[in-house]
């Protein structure tokens, strides 16, 4: 009995760690007062209204919107072969090629977005916006191939065989039975590759221009300044996102067997 | 298995070289202009940086941090992750969403929240100050303090969620066996659980100190300039001074240190396909 009332104790003690400050900044973004606060200064939607009318949050949002999707779109056009290759092929190198593309997850961020401005921006003159798709690309590249390939790995081969002794081209093969087959392991690397660019910052840290600039770092900006509940308002409505997107994954998709 | 060379090549290489043009080949520019002065290759920056007290400072701050972080995080990991395993299914699912929830909240949002709790007119201080425990608002932000906080309730997900798996796959008799030989808790816990959970430790301990190293959100919005980590102090390095040896040195302390973590974790995950 005592063992029971501690371990509640603890679970309570933890999960109020782990889980009150996001509580806490979805109580602060509903104040009415005009600073940061908890408990809130009244309640109202103001905080949370403010934030559509910001105009460097929606010009992020859309940046760092379009570069989840495209990054991760990308990513999965040249992850899905190649690890379709290391599953199927004798590729040369195939241990090499497996440790490149799956390095970007090793080397921290804010090196990665240094390099890249320093040494192929800068000197070939690309503009920031194609610098952070190629970076959001990079990093999105490994957890693409590592869905994807765990995906592959429980696929039958000889199904495919079995197409092509049909008359199915290797290609059509790839297209017509592969890619059906491993659907829901693309459709959970897109959604993790999303989250985790969405989220991202320090690869994208160095790559920020003239109205260019990811929205976590905008809010990070906007911190630096300012001190109301708006920065408060957007994380929570970030984080309802973020959650709602990864609930409805796991509902309809089993999102954590494919993680 | 497919021998087709060609196929093969032209289905591996778009990624490949993406990933060497766009990534391998800067980083590795990068950390050679370390390695380098005007005369051909050096170490004058290594030694430049680590005879600089700040960069000392630093460096050994980071260590520290990401070691307390993971201690922490490895005790606090076991008391929950035993009281999780314990429940029955239901609660014990319900529990494991719970600990995985904040990974999917963007670390800004995760972080700033300390700004509420831990600011000068913050939570903490209301309180403080309300109980008569303080006479005015006490400094938390911008210490080592804050940055450990927010670390460890940034990592701590990743120990837990390691240290029930490994909890999980121990034999279910294990425990209540060796209480029936009349070992008490402290005895079950250093020579039956850590023994038979110390992979799951090690994995867990790997992430978390990685990630406590490397992270850049938490000292920027909690340490501010008054307590910088190493990404910090690189960010630092380079938009105040243009400093690009430092940022190399880092660079390369940075990666080192998460390849090691890198190779230690393969070598785990190989020795136990092999068992």
């Amino acid at each position: 009995m005592t063992s029971r009332l501690l371990s509640t104790i603890i679970l309570t003690i933890v999960m109020l760690f782990l889980i009150g400050p996001f509580l806490i900044i979805v109580a602060a973004s509903l104040s009415a007062g005009d600073t940061l606060a908890f408990p809130p200064q009244g309640l109202s939607f103001k905080w949370v209204l403010k934030v559509f009318e910001i105009e460097s949050f929606r010009a992020s949002f859309v940046m760092s919107m379009m570069l989840a999707i495209l990054g991760t779109l990308a990513a999965l056009v040249i992850g899905i072969p190649v690890s379709y290759a290391l599953a199927r092929y004798k590729v040369p190198f195939g241990e090499t090629v497996r440790t490149i593309v799956s390095a970007p997850i090793i080397v921290p961020g804010i090196i990665v977005g240094l390099a890249l401005l320093r040494y192929l921006v800068i000197p070939l003159g690309f503009n920031i916006g194609l610098a952070l798709f190629m970076a959001h690309t990079a990093l999105v590249l490994p957890y693409a191939v590592r869905v994807v390939s765990a995906s592959m790995v429980n696929l039958r081969s000889d199904i495919e065989e079995a197409a092509v002794l049909l008359g199915c081209s290797r290609l059509g093969a790839f297209l017509r039975v592969v890619l059906p087959s491993i659907r829901g392991g693309i459709l959970a690397a897109f959604i993790l590759g999303f989250v985790t660019s969405f989220n991202q910052v320090p690869v994208s840290l160095f790559l920020s221009g003239p109205g260019v600039r990811t929205l976590p770092i905008d809010m990070l900006a906007y911190l630096e300044t300012t001190y109301d509940p708006s920065v408060a308002a957007l994380s929570a409505l970030l984080a309802f996102m973020s959650i709602g997107i990864v609930f409805l994954a796991e509902r309809f998709l089993g999102f954590s067997r494919y993680v | 298995m497919f021998q087709n060379r060609a196929e093969a090549l032209a289905l591996a290489l778009p990624a490949a070289l993406f990933a060497a043009v766009v990534f391998i080949a800067p980083v590795v520019i990068l950390l050679s202009e370390g390695m380098r002065n005007a005369e051909g290759w050096s170490l004058a920056s290594y030694v430049a940086f680590f005879t600089t007290p700040l960069n000392l400072t630093v460096f050994i701050r980071t260590l520290k941090l990401g070691a307390m972080v993971t201690v922490v995080a490895a005790i606090i990991g076991y008391a929950t992750a035993l009281c999780i395993v314990n429940l029955p299914p239901k609660g014990r699912g319900r529990m494991v969403g719970l600990v995985v929830l904040p990974l999917m909240i963007s670390p800004v949002a995760r972080t700033y929240a300390w700004i509420v709790i831990l600011g000068r007119t913050g939570f903490v201080n209301q309180a403080l100050t309300g109980l008569g425990l303080t006479d005015g608002p006490i400094r938390i932000l911008f210490s080592e303090t804050a940055v450990f906080i927010g670390l460890l309730q940034l990592f701590l997900p990743l120990m837990i969620i390691a240290l029930i798996s490994a909890l999980e796959n121990m034999p279910r008799d294990a425990i209540p066996a060796a209480r029936v030989l009349g070992a008490n808790w402290l005895q079950v816990f250093w020579k039956v659980i850590l023994p038979l959970t110390k992979e799951g430790l090690v994995i867990g301990g790997t992430l978390v100190f990685t990630g406590s190293l490397t992270a850049y959100i938490t000292p920027a919005i909690l340490g501010g300039s008054k307590v910088l980590m190493l990404e910090t102090l690189l960010y630092q390095r380079v938009t105040v001074a243009n400093d690009f040896a430092s940022a190399s040195v880092i660079a390369m302390i940075l990666i080192v240190m998460s390849f090691s973590a890198n190779l230690l974790l393969k070598r785990l995950a190989t020795a136990r396909a092999k068992r």
